[in-house]
């Protein structure tokens, strides 16, 4: 574990209005309280982030940390939090399970004294990180993007007030996929070879609720799973999946199991002898490293994500600012979602009169208060809560109003040099769909 | 199931055996010569891995030299492992026990300075080939025939080594029995140091190629390392052709079962026949009596 200090304490007004631009409708809000409050000290904030900086989560855990490193950054720069400049410390949870999250998120309480915990997502039971807040009385926003969150919060409310999660649940994701299938269809962009779907899907809880959101849903769309194989993690030798797949050509196979590494290779085993099917992957594709490792293997592949950076002009401005921060490889897509809490959680505290340290029950409840009758434009779109399941509502399977709810996206890679492109939802999609090369039309 | 599954079948559990025996090779050799369980072999394959990754894509040599490159690397680290660490720990009571223990921490150590100097972002391995064969309907890759290449040519050229050579000779002698090794000439710390350079090149040999089929991390090493003990105790702790030849038996197990049955039986099935062959074999399947060290 270390404490960073943010650096950078000034920046130029170009700078300024570009991450105001970027930060969404937080900055200039924030920016506008700064202004006119007298600073009732000027101790730093701490931010404690456990984040999975090591193991198969790496790859995201390090965007985390950036998205953070950049928000605060910007927060300092236009005041901090009603004066108080924000002070990071990272916790490794190692992609391990509850007891190194666990021992991680105690120590930035304890020995960093954290005012509030910021992650990304950990693996686990996505319990020990909420147990960790509601101990210390302090807000903790995540984006586990897990079903068990909601069932967490809602079994014990009056514990878990302060763990919000700001992206749905994963079970969007098997819905989306099938909705997204459907509307490629009756948009006539695209005819399956067929109507079979080969789900695979991986060990963790995550991947397999998904997979099962779209086998149990798939019928009432009209197809038929033809293969469901779960697998373990790490894989590297795709061959009797592949055989299989080959064996009973699927229309379309949807990879939920998320790890990057394991779904590149599987791009990359998939592409010397391809079949007539659409790949769609949940997640891991849309990492630079999934393009860095396949290369051009990658072209054609769908992936989604129901929290990603969108392409607009607040989007496209956070964006180009973090690449040119952290070099062309670096995936917004994971940095943009820590980015986007650290501002949801400054302009709450904001709005609140100020940060609440570890057992300050009451100011910390006033802060979750007002985190959760934020809407907060974000370069990820709208993070707007239900307070009844502590989550964000997801655009367009919980609200037809785009401007209400974080957009369960779909993009494309269309070259294996940049970002795949938005496809869908409307109004945030930038490009068509297009069949992939290894596809007959 | 078609010929081209079961075609498939062989296709994948060679690959995967390949692999296995790469990894088992250089942990077996340790075994068999010195009694010494290396649990740093998984770091020295990362070594060697992130080795080729600095000569190709930093340094912009060729690939070849690469390769090579990484076997220096891990050839030194062997030895040093050896001149830092273990020859201090030879002629200490519960040597095996012992060593296990401090090779685990120096892994974590080695570990912890590639992830400081590298990140923990997973890279592609750029010392691989392209290209493939079609047989029918399935393909074979270039990587994948390099692979098995390349591991049936390591294990045959260390049991020539072990078996028919006066150097071969020094390091059975000095694991039968060190003090009459010693009595008959032979520097038992020196074959130990081989033993270890040896060991450090082979591990290297086995992290680029097992990176190139999946992707450089500073833990790559650790998933190898258990399928390679499992490999060295099935086969028989110490046989370094029936590692080998264990490795691609069940290698070939694992993908059948997963073809057929599903890739997540794959592991445990494969565990579950090695359980059963050491309750009839406690030796293992080519070891004849349990090594020991004097």
């Amino acid at each position: 574990m270390k404490t960073k200090q943010s650096r950078n304490s000034v920046l130029s007004r170009r700078g300024f209005l570009r991450s105001a631009a970027a930060g969404g409708s937080g900055a200039a809000m924030l920016a506008g309280m700064n202004s006119q409050a007298a600073a009732q000290s000027s101790d730093p904030v701490v931010v404690g982030a456990p984040l999975p900086l090591t193991g198969a989560a790496a790859a995201d855990g390090i965007e985390f940390r950036r998205g953070l490193e950049m928000a605060a950054d910007e927060i300092n720069a236009m005041g901090g939090i009603l004066g108080r400049p924000i002070q990071l410390a990272f916790g490794d949870t190692e992609s391990q399970g509850d007891d190194v999250i666990s021992s991680a998120g105690r120590r930035l309480v304890d020995r960093e004294n954290a005012a509030v915990l910021i992650s990304g997502y950990n693996f686990g039971s996505n319990s020990a990180l909420p147990q960790v807040a509601a101990d210390a009385m302090i807000p903790y926003l995540h984006a586990d993007t897990v079903i068990a969150h909601e069932a967490l919060v809602q079994s014990e409310p009056e514990t878990f007030w302060g763990s919000w999660m700001y992206d749905p649940s994963e079970a969007m994701y098997g819905i989306g996929y099938l909705d997204f299938l459907r509307n490629l269809e009756e948009s006539g962009q695209f005819t399956p070879p067929n109507r079979k779907i080969a789900i695979i899907t991986g060990p963790i809880a995550y991947s397999i609720n998904i997979a099962e959101a779209i086998r149990d849903r798939a019928a009432d769309y009209g197809y038929e799973v033809s293969l469901y194989e779960t697998v373990q993690a790490p894989i590297s030798e795709w061959g009797p999946t592949l055989a299989k797949i080959r064996a009973d050509e699927p229309g379309m196979i949807a990879m939920t199991h998320l790890f990057t590494q394991d779904q590149a290779q599987f791009m990359l085993q998939f592409m010397e002898n391809p079949t007539n099917s659409l790949i769609y992957m949940q997640y891991g594709a849309s990492l630079a490293a999934f393009r860095e490792i396949t290369g051009d293997a990658s072209e054609g592949v769908l992936y989604a994500t129901v929290i990603g950076a969108l392409q607009d002009e607040i989007g496209m401005i956070f964006a180009e600012g973090y690449k040119e921060r952290f070099g062309e490889t670096a995936s917004p897509n994971a940095g943009g979602q820590t980015y986007s809490a650290l501002y949801a959680y400054a302009m709450a505290a904001s709005l609140a009169g100020g940060v609440g340290e570890p057992y300050e029950e009451m100011q910390n409840r006033a802060i979750v208060e007002r985190l959760q009758g934020l809407i907060f434009r974000s370069p990820m779109g709208t993070i707007r809560f239900n307070p009844q399941t502590q989550s964000a509502y997801s655009y367009p399977s919980q609200t037809d109003d785009p401007s209400l709810g974080l957009p369960h996206i779909f993009s494309q890679i269309k070259d294996s040099a940049q970002d795949g492109v938005i496809i869908a939802p409307s109004p945030y999609d930038k490009a068509p769909f297009e069949l992939p090369r290894w596809m007959k039309a | 199931m078609t010929m081209d599954a079961v075609f498939q079948i062989i296709v994948g559990g060679l690959t995967l055996g390949s692999t296995y025996a790469l990894a088992a090779i250089g942990l077996s050799l340790t075994y068999g010569t010195m009694g010494m369980f290396n649990m740093a072999h998984g770091v020295l394959m990362t070594i060697g891995a992130y080795s080729a990754y600095v000569a190709a894509s930093i340094l912009g040599l060729p690939l070849f030299v690469g390769f090579a490159f990484a076997l220096l690397v891990g050839m030194v680290t062997g030895g040093l492992l050896h001149l830092l660490v273990v020859r201090y720990m030879l002629d200490t009571p519960r040597f095996e026990i012992n060593v296990i223990v401090v090779t685990a921490g120096v892994a974590i150590l080695l570990e912890d300075l590639i992830l400081k100097q590298f990140g923990a972002y997973p890279f592609r391995q750029p010392v691989q080939l392209a290209g493939s064969l079609r047989i029918g309907e399935v393909t074979v890759t270039a990587q994948n025939l390099v692979t098995f290449a390349v591991a049936f040519v390591l294990i045959s050229a260390t049991a020539w080594v072990l078996l028919r050579t006066r150097f071969g000779r020094a390091i059975r002698a000095t694991a039968m029995d060190r003090e009459a090794a010693m009595l008959m000439g032979v520097n038992a710390d020196r074959t130990f140091l081989h033993v270890l350079l040896i060991a450090g090149g082979l591990a290297a040999a086995a992290g680029v190629l097992i990176s190139a089929q999946t992707t450089l991390s500073p833990a790559m090493g650790t998933n190898p390392l258990l399928r390679a003990f499992v490999i060295c105790v099935f086969a028989g702790l110490g046989s370094v052709g029936g590692a080998g030849i264990a490795a691609i038996l069940l290698g070939l197990f694992e993908v059948a079962i997963q073809y057929t049955l599903g890739v997540q039986y794959g592991f445990p099935f494969m565990l579950g026949l090695v359980v059963v062959v050491i309750i009839f074999r406690p030796a293992g399947l080519f070891g004849h009596t349990v090594v020991e060290r004097k």
